[in-house]
């Protein structure tokens, strides 16, 4: 700790992926990939179905193990360490199928997202009820939804509760995999603005999703893949001109 | 851990009843309830190790058996006080009940269960196998030094421990390593993505639950003065204890507790009129109602009585 930690978490980038390769049998999944992201910025992956963005998402988190690559959060090789040693050291991701607690209140829900990975904590130490509350009201939840049940919630609000859990977890980094889909347009403001809010107080993001029109005011750049290989990255505007995305994307030159 | 007053009074009203019971029931009663402290002592071990986390024990015998073998060879057959001989046996059902983490690591649901089957089958054949000279093999032990003399003194024993066990249990899975645990059982990938380690709280679930099974085997050997490997490692003593939590209402540590003395008093009651088998069919009868009726047991119908009473209060 100390300076010098701080020093080397400024050199050194939130997140960087250097030569990542995933193979599935015959499949390569994932194609010799490198990027980084920046301190404070948001990234968009896009790229077609089965284009491999989600595996990507579940190298990072540790979910799948890559046949070879590195995988450095601010600088620490993180490839090796198990999913929930990784979200301690600062990253954490939302699912495409939001996956909560079914038996558990919105509150309940947020609650397991903000315990302390310590057995002995969790028996000695109450629940932050303040905190939970916090959370559920600051993605768009209201008081009366504190208490329902996943069965009771719609989409937007699934999604909703995938984002407050994830945000429990006190990540630098996020990842987030397809937000916007399945969600009414005002939802999707909602949560545009929720992510504009985080991004203002200085989160480092992936974004992945097919509603590119959503997307675009949420990002700083683009990386666009398809088959597992990385097509184009940049600017937005360069990257969703470039020849080969717009082939991969719309099947024409 | 949101203690009201209600928890208070229902948990006094309930021990001062318990305790008051040697006056107003006879001595054979006594015996009925002594049996029916241990099943709830066995049950509540299966909830806190299956009932929140899904991960079905078929083999809750085996870590009643180590208990009770381990505590009864020891002072048997190597002169040990049984101050010393329970706390060891109890240590080695938690050793014993890390084998459990092997299979929890790879397989879940009904697979589990049948590994836990398995591990049962094993210590079953290996107390006949190995050193029956220790075990006394297929005909097991006697004359075993027993804690307790009568069926007054048997009770207050194992009420005592009962309500210890089922207290303690209940405070901890208030708290929110409970709600971690019920949380493995609803969705064991997001409790791993919500940065919690799955391994050590299935760890934390087998071994509370095992110090528990280990502690009621040893104590129920000591009241019994002997075992039999026949009648402990038999599958029907396997869905007793189950039967005895799902029907009182599992992962709510109340519910297996009154269900070991539903299941014990029905199949009680129901002795003098239907000597034989056909209790069972009965007793089939009446859990399979009450989980159509309500699949979360007794203490989600009493809830949910208690529940309508109080917005019928208040409306």
């Amino acid at each position: 700790m100390g300076t010098i930690a701080i020093g080397e978490k400024r050199m050194s980038h939130p997140l960087e992926i250097t030569n990542l390769v995933k193979r599935f049998g015959g499949l390569t999944a994932t194609d010799d990939i490198s990027f980084h992201v920046e301190q404070g910025q948001s990234v968009g992956l896009i790229g077609p179905n089965g284009a491999g963005k989600t595996t990507i998402f579940s190298l990072i988190m540790g979910e799948l193990r890559q046949n070879s690559g590195t995988i450095r959060l601010y600088g620490e090789d993180i490839g090796g360490l198990s999913t929930p040693a990784r979200i301690k050291r600062g990253v954490s991701r939302t699912y495409q199928v939001p996956r909560p607690f079914g038996e558990m209140s919105v509150v309940e829900n947020i609650r397991v997202g903000l315990m302390p990975d310590s057995i002995w904590k969790m028996i000695t130490q109450g629940p932050d009820r303040e905190r939970e509350i916090e959370l559920a009201l600051s993605v768009g939840f209201s008081e009366n939804d504190l208490n329902r049940r996943p069965d009771e919630l719609s989409m937007g609000d699934l999604r909703k509760l995938e984002m407050a859990r994830t945000m429990a977890t006190d990540p630098s980094v996020m990842l987030l995999d397809e937000v916007f889909a399945g969600l009414t347009k005002g939802e999707i403001a909602q949560i545009g603005e929720l992510i504009q809010q985080m991004r203002r107080d200085g989160m480092t993001f992936l974004i992945v999703s097919h509603d590119l029109k959503a997307l675009e005011p949420l990002i700083d750049s683009a990386i666009a893949i398809n088959y597992g290989s990385k097509i184009a990255e940049g600017d937005y505007a360069d990257v969703i001109s470039d020849p080969d995305v717009r082939s991969s994307y719309l099947g024409v030159a | 851990m949101g203690l009201r007053w209600y928890h208070f009074a229902l948990w006094a009203g309930f021990i001062i009843l318990m305790y008051a019971m040697p006056d107003l029931v006879s001595k054979g009663t006594l015996r009925t309830f002594i049996f029916a402290n241990f099943l709830a002592i066995f049950a509540i071990s299966w909830d806190v190790l299956s009932g929140r986390t899904g991960y079905i024990s078929f083999g809750h015998p085996f870590l009643i058996g180590i208990g009770a073998y381990t505590t009864a060879i020891l002072t048997k057959r190597f002169d040990v006080a049984i101050e010393i001989s329970i706390p060891i046996a109890v240590v080695v059902t938690m050793i014993g009940s890390t084998l459990f983490i092997l299979p929890a690591l790879r397989i879940r649901g009904s697979y589990f269960a049948l590994v836990t089957l398995a591990f049962m089958e094993l210590i079953y054949q290996l107390v006949q196998v190995i050193r029956p000279d220790l075990t006394g093999g297929t005909r097991g032990m006697s004359g075993i030094e027993t804690l307790t003399r009568g069926a007054v003194n048997g009770y207050y024993m194992s009420l005592s421990l009962m309500l210890a066990v089922a207290i303690s249990m209940w405070l901890l899975m208030r708290t929110r390593v409970g709600t971690a645990l019920s949380a493995i059982g609803m969705n064991e990938d997001s409790v791993q993505g919500s940065g919690l380690s799955t391994t050590r709280l299935k760890l934390f679930a087998f071994l509370t639950g095992a110090f528990v099974a280990g502690l009621g085997g040893a104590f129920y050997v000591h009241y019994l003065g002997s075992i039999a490997p026949r009648a402990l490692f038999d599958i029907n003593f396997v869905f007793t204890i189950i039967v005895a939590a799902l029907i009182g209402g599992s992962s709510t540590i109340i519910g297996p507790m009154v269900g070991a003395f539903f299941l014990t008093y029905l199949l009680e009651y129901l002795r003098p009129f239907l000597p034989g088998a056909e209790r069972y069919f009965i007793y089939g009868g009446i859990a399979l109602i009450i989980y159509i009726y309500q699949p979360k047991g007794i203490y989600a119908v009493v809830m949910q009585a208690w529940e309508r009473l109080r917005s019928g209060k208040s409306a």
